[in-house]
């Protein structure tokens, strides 16, 4: 929810609420008046019918013909009833509805009989009154309320600006274009603090991310050099003919370990590469088609290795990936399933749908934990030329680009799922 | 054929020189950018070897300023940033190869003489090592004079072996030219060995020496016996 919608919704809660207390305790006072008043004058003329029966002795309804106002009814002599007010309807003799009425009830004895009587009074006008006043009342505070709202919201969006501003500005910051963010200083001060550790933090990064970047491209510079050096040197005295057969296998050995060397520093990088983020660049990749070229290029291995291949290809795999890490993936999965392949007439299954990707291989068992498979360094054959980084560079591939990756054993097949988490 | 090698290493630029020379290339090496910017100007080169990190300068000014004089010069840049933005851009600029440090020297000098076959169009289209005939726009082998019919990978590796004339050749550099670095060294070694294997009968089917010896331990040579 945005801010100012959740500022807003509190304010027209507080409001409303608010609004219908005023309201509702302005129509008790109201009536709370109306009524006092209507029977102030009631009691007045409980004091006229009284003075109007000590005068004459008797009541003559005559008198009081406008309204049904004063009704007597002969009760029993020693009724004892205090007076008391009450609300009543009675029917209006030439509309035949319903009126409200007030209507004042009490004892009263004379000609030697006790008679009830009840005074009444119309409530019509009152409560028109009452109805006219809430109305306008009612209006004049939706009113007063619309124009706070307004002006609230007005308020608040002004005095916000600078913040929206800011996350706009913080949206579009890039760690490769590398520099921090510059951000304005502002009237507000929490706004100018925000905006100053903003630019301090977005420096810090875009520094370090730099920092980080030289590092591992001077790592990969200073460690192949000397590489290269030793293999020059080494490939010079292969040509040497004057070696023995032991030296020429010494000799052997070095070159091949440093290139071991170089393989496993190239790996690392990669690694540290892909979690840095600097393959920042995404295409459309059809992996499946990626996995098909692969594995026509690998043929040779295949028949060498008798391995079949049954590739299950229903809507082609396409993700949004840097090119060169999808062919690093496919590459280091479908090694991965020669590698740890049955040692003849073993199987390849590559299966794919529009959302996941398959790769499944026959092979003995998992000396490791399934847990372990995509730690670095934990290899299945420790003796193995293997580096045991194949499959954790492709679990960082997968991590970086919203993929999930699961290991699954059934039915004599190792298989290694890719599924897309999203979009 | 004229060889100009700009490396600031000095034991790798010898090196490369040394090898290549070897080849009967007349090299020359310089190990700053100054020195060969002066030396493009001065001197024309059929090959260029330039590394992207000199001291002073940026290989790739180098690769540009090649291309403005319009020199003909086949260019291979090499770099140990094995960035993929290095080898696009160093391509895109107009060299016409790349390579990733460490690299087999034998791989170098593959990589020159097949560039400078390939910028050599108004020469011969042919090269002949004793009986046997290579015609590499064909890419057809004749011994004696009858087509001898080799699959790519078998082709590939007698190209290599042509290159490299007398140089002990390991197993791993031959594996890494013909599949590049996605195979297991044991699985290439074994596949490697079928196809010499192959190569080796097929030549020898139409009446051809056995040039290719195995040297123990390392690899193989190609060359007179």
């Amino acid at each position: 929810m945005k801010l100012l919608a959740r500022t807003n919704r509190y304010y027209i809660l507080f409001s409303v609420i608010t609004f219908a207390i005023v309201t509702g305790s302005f129509y008790v006072v109201v009536e709370y008046l109306i009524y006092e008043e209507v029977d102030k004058r009631l009691e007045v003329e409980r004091k006229d019918f009284e003075h109007f029966i000590e005068t004459h002795g008797y009541w003559d309804e005559s008198c009081y013909f406008v309204e049904d106002k004063i009704d007597l009814k002969a009760v029993a002599n020693d009724l004892k009833r205090s007076p008391y007010f009450h609300d009543t309807v009675l029917y209006n003799r030439y509309s035949k509805e319903p009126d409200p009425f007030r209507e004042y009830k009490f004892i009263n004895q004379f000609s030697g009989q006790a008679y009830e009587v009840s005074i009444r009074k119309s409530l019509i006008e009152s409560n028109q009154l009452l109805k006219f006043i809430t109305t306008v009342m009612l209006i004049a505070l939706g009113i007063g309320l619309l124009l706070l709202y307004w002006f609230q919201k007005t308020i608040s969006q002004k005095i916000w600006r600078p913040f929206y501003d800011t996350l706009s500005k913080a949206k579009t910051f890039d760690v490769n274009q590398g520099k921090g963010l510059t951000l304005p200083r502002d009237d507000i001060h929490e706004f100018t603090e925000l905006n100053s550790s903003l630019t301090k933090m977005t420096a810090k990064i875009a520094d370090d991310y730099r920092n980080l970047k030289e590092f591992t491209e001077n790592a990969s510079h200073e460690i192949q050099t000397p590489l290269a050096l030793i293999n020059s040197r080494v490939e010079g005295l292969i040509q040497a003919k004057d070696m023995s057969d032991e030296n020429m296998r010494w000799i052997q050995d070095i070159h091949e370990s440093t290139m071991r060397l170089s393989r496993l520093n190239q790996a690392l990088l990669l690694l540290t590469k892909i979690e840095n983020g600097q393959f920042h660049d995404k295409e459309q990749v059809n992996v499946s088609r990626m996995v098909e070229t692969r594995i026509s290029e690998m043929e040779e291995i295949f028949t060498h290795k008798s391995i079949s291949v049954e590739q299950k290809t229903g809507s082609p795999f396409i993700i949004g990936i840097h090119p060169v890490l999808a062919e690093v993936l496919v590459t280091n999965l479908l090694s991965n399933a020669v590698r740890h392949n049955l040692p003849q007439g073993g199987k390849l299954v590559v299966e794919s749908t529009s959302v996941s990707l398959t790769v499944a291989n026959t092979g003995p068992a998992l000396t490791i934990s399934a847990d372990e498979l995509f730690e670095r360094f934990k290899k299945q054959n420790p003796g193995s030329g293997s580096l045991g980084l194949g499959l954790a560079i492709v679990k960082k591939i997968c991590t970086a680009y919203q993929l999930d990756i699961n290991y699954k054993f059934t039915s004599g097949l190792h298989s290694l799922l890719i599924t897309r988490l999203q979009g | 054929m004229k060889v100009l090698i700009v490396e600031d290493e000095h034991i790798l630029a010898d090196g490369i020189a040394n090898h290549l020379g070897k080849d009967g290339f007349l090299t020359e090496v310089v190990y700053t950018y100054d020195d060969a910017a002066e030396k493009i100007h001065l001197y024309s080169y059929d090959c260029v070897i330039v590394d992207i990190n000199l001291p002073d300068g940026v290989g790739f000014n180098l690769v540009e300023a090649l291309r403005t004089i319009r020199s003909t010069a086949g260019i291979i840049t090499i770099s140990a940033r094995n960035a993929v933005e290095d080898k696009i851009k160093s391509l895109d600029i107009g060299s016409d190869d790349y390579l990733t440090k460490p690299f087999h020297l034998s791989e170098l000098n593959a990589r020159v003489k097949s560039l400078l076959r390939r910028r050599n169009f108004s020469g011969a289209n042919e090269i002949t090592f004793e009986e046997i005939r290579i015609n590499f726009n064909s890419r057809k082998i004749y011994v004696h004079n009858q087509e001898v019919i080799l699959s790519r990978k078998e082709y590939d590796l007698l190209m290599f072996f042509i290159s490299n004339q007398d140089i002990a050749l390991t197993k791993s550099s031959m594996a890494e030219h013909l599949w590049g670095d996605h195979i297991d060294s044991s699985d290439s070694f074994d596949i490697l060995y079928s196809h010499i294997k192959n190569l080796r009968k097929k030549l020898a089917d139409k009446g051809c020496t056995d040039y290719i010896q195995s040297i123990y331990g390392i690899g193989y040579k190609f060359g007179k016996p």
